[in-house]
């Protein structure tokens, strides 16, 4: 049996707000296993982007205990954390998020930069994971230069230049009309093949089944869980 | 991560806004400048002063009538004079330490020549006065001891009562009237311009016993007075000189031990310090208020650095998100600031150079930058750039992840 790379344990994640407390996240517990292709839905403040963050260490939980590759992530420093999101974890978001001043190679890079890896080296395996996405032209242009699917392949590219155990994707295919979305998807298929676990969150019930194992959130709690194929690369 | 792409970084975030960064810049522009271009003037206004107290002669000793507590001393008639001839030449024949002395009295006179007239004042002097002031004739020569021994009705005329009295003629072997009283020029003194307390080039130069005898009026019975004792000590010697005039002038006087001074006594030295201390709260007056300018610039940066961290808290939550830490982010906020106002600060030593030579060269009036100031102006501005930087970088560093990333 693979190795869980994410393990939630009753994790709760609680909001003041004004006289009652709101749990985004109530009593969670959850396990990924290592090479998985999850999809994660239900409806709109369900707490499916409050968890995607807990997962990526964007966020922290109120209670409970995370292990991220069997590590307690519980004590760490926020410069730990940004350590753990630039080398373990690839962030891909609806609204695409590349900064708008730089170009598309230059985007891709920026993981590498804050990794400390040198210009040269940089330049290299920024061109090769935009080749991957299927990028090969236009990757000195701006991102308002570029198409919805050409920005989301630049995200993708971005979130996985730093060769991430885990790829967190926020609704990827929410901004994107169905044949572009597709094309995208294949990509995460693709990514999954090489061993990279990808955990996606969707409304879309077509995207969800591409996945090996989809599970269903309401009011922070996890209603369903099902697994609808193996393991692709078990 | 390596502090080039640090740079790199600060510098993509400069260029991705112009036209502010530019207005930025161009407070500190003009902040630094003016610091530069003011400590400039106050440092020609230092270095002129000395030129002018230096032009006045070295080694100088004044000694002056009066005591120096009450500045103002009646010479009401019936009082006997404090100061005297005799003193002077007492001073030159017992001080050791003293090489030559010119004591002087001088009062205002019409004077006439022709058709021409003007008020000006007549300085009764001795042989000596051209040596000690370094002050020459230009044409024919100063008065000498001959002159003095017989109180000869001789002049020299400086070069404002030339042009007065003698507009298209030579004026050496002519005669001029001093209050009806007919001299002969014997000379015309060189230009010499003013120094801060007479126009020196407004005078006529008469022996002082010709003086004592026609003009001042002064009864011999008290003494002659002199409203001035110019001694010139020997090189080096100026602390002995004074302290002999001194003891000298009290013995003469009478005066003992707890009294004070009826003289007051002062040397070239005094007077370069005074000079020195009023030009430099000069000086201080104006850095401080380049230095209120350069604040304003300062603000600027922080008011600029405000806003493009506010506009920008998007990308910080993405640049987090990807892995960047809190001295990344707090190093490319606090580096723009610096670059902006390094910039600043170098355009506007550039500036303030340029500005400096114009005022040499245009109004006149000596501008000396130096490399201190030069120095200050770019330290200033990094400190300004550090200062103020540091504020905005923290907020910015310390934003939430997720809340920044959720900002419109
Ligand atoms: N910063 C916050 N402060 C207060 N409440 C918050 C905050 N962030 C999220 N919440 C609340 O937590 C709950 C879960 O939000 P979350 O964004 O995780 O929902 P979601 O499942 O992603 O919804 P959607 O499908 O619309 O994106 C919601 O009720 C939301 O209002
Ligand atoms: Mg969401």
């Amino acid at each position: 049996m693979a190795e869980n790379v994410v393990q939630l344990e009753d994790i709760s994640r609680v909001y003041e707000m004004g006289e009652e407390p709101l749990y985004a996240l109530k009593k969670l517990t959850l396990s990924i296993e290592d090479g998985d292709y999850v999809a994660i839905m239900g409806t709109s403040g369900s707490g499916k982007s409050t968890l995607m963050n807990l997962i990526g260490c964007l966020d922290r939980a109120t209670e409970g205990r995370y292990l991220l590759n069997q590590k307690d992530v519980f004590d760490l420093t926020d410069d730990e954390l940004a350590e753990i999101r630039n080398s373990t974890i690839g962030f891909v978001f609806q609204q695409f998020n590349l900064l708008s001043s730089m170009t598309a190679i230059e985007n891709v890079m920026l993981p590498l930069v804050y990794a400390g890896v040198d210009k040269e080296q940089r330049t290299l395996r920024a061109q090769f994971v935009l080749q991957q996405v299927g990028l090969d032209q236009r990757i000195y242009h701006r991102p308002n230069q570029l198409s919805g699917g050409q920005q989301q392949r630049v995200s993708i590219a971005r979130a996985i230049v730093n060769k991430p155990r885990i790829l967190l994707a926020d609704e990827p295919t929410g901004a994107l009309d169905s044949h572009t979305a597709t094309e995208i998807l294949e990509l995460f298929d693709d990514l999954v093949e090489q061993g990279i676990t990808v955990i996606l969150v969707t409304h879309d019930g077509e995207v969800a089944n591409r996945a090996s194992r989809i599970v269903r959130m309401r009011d922070g709690q996890i209603t369903s869980d099902s697994r609808i194929r193996s393991k692709k690369n078990a | 991560m390596g502090f080039r792409a640090l740079v790199v970084i600060a510098w993509q975030g400069i260029l991705s806004n112009k036209l502010r960064s530019s207005l930025t810049v161009l407070g500190i522009v003009i902040g630094i400048a003016s610091v530069i271009t003011l400590m400039g003037i106050g440092e020609g206004a230092k270095k002129e002063a000395e030129k002018q107290v230096q032009s006045l002669g070295v080694n100088l000793i004044y000694v002056r009538p009066g005591a120096a507590s009450n500045a103002s001393i009646s010479q009401g008639q019936g009082t006997a004079p404090t100061l005297t001839y005799e003193d002077a030449k007492a001073v030159k024949e017992t001080c050791p330490s003293v090489d030559e002395v010119a004591a002087q009295y001088q009062s205002s006179y019409q004077v006439q020549h022709g058709e021409y007239n003007t008020s000006t004042t007549v300085l009764g002097t001795e042989p000596a006065y051209p040596e000690v002031r370094n002050f020459h004739p230009v044409n024919g020569r100063f008065f000498n001891a001959d002159d003095m021994k017989d109180c000869a009705r001789v002049c020299a005329i400086g070069d404002t009562v030339k042009e007065d009295l003698f507009p298209d003629e030579s004026a050496v072997g002519k005669q001029i009237l001093i209050r009806g009283e007919l001299f002969d020029v014997i000379g015309v003194m060189e230009k010499k311009g003013a120094n801060q307390m007479t126009d020196m080039d407004d005078q006529i130069f008469i022996p002082i016993t010709t003086g004592y005898s026609t003009l001042f009026g002064l009864n011999t019975v008290t003494g002659q007075a002199v409203k001035m004792v110019l001694a010139r000590a020997k090189d080096g010697q100026d602390l002995q000189a004074q302290f002999q005039i001194t003891n000298l002038l009290r013995l003469r006087h009478g005066i003992k031990s707890p009294d004070q001074d009826d003289f007051q006594i002062r040397t070239q030295m005094d007077i370069m310090q005074t000079a020195q201390s009023i030009t430099g709260v000069f000086s201080l007056l104006l850095g401080a208020t380049a230095g209120i300018s350069l604040l304003v610039g300062g603000i600027g940066i922080m008011n600029i650095m405000l806003v493009s961290v506010s506009e920008r808290t998007r990308e910080i939550g993405i640049r987090k998100a990807i892995g960047a830490k809190f001295k990344d982010i707090l190093w490319q906020f606090v580096l723009e600031a610096i670059i902006l106002s390094l910039t600043g600060g170098l355009l506007g030593i550039a500036l303030g150079m340029l500005g400096s030579d114009w005022i040499g060269r245009f109004a006149n009036w000596t501008c000396i930058v130096t490399p201190f100031s030069i120095f200050l102006a770019f330290a200033v501005s990094l400190a300004i750039g550090l200062f103020f930087g540091i504020y905005p970088a923290r907020k910015a560093a310390l934003l939430d992840p997720i809340v920044a990333l959720r900002t419109e």
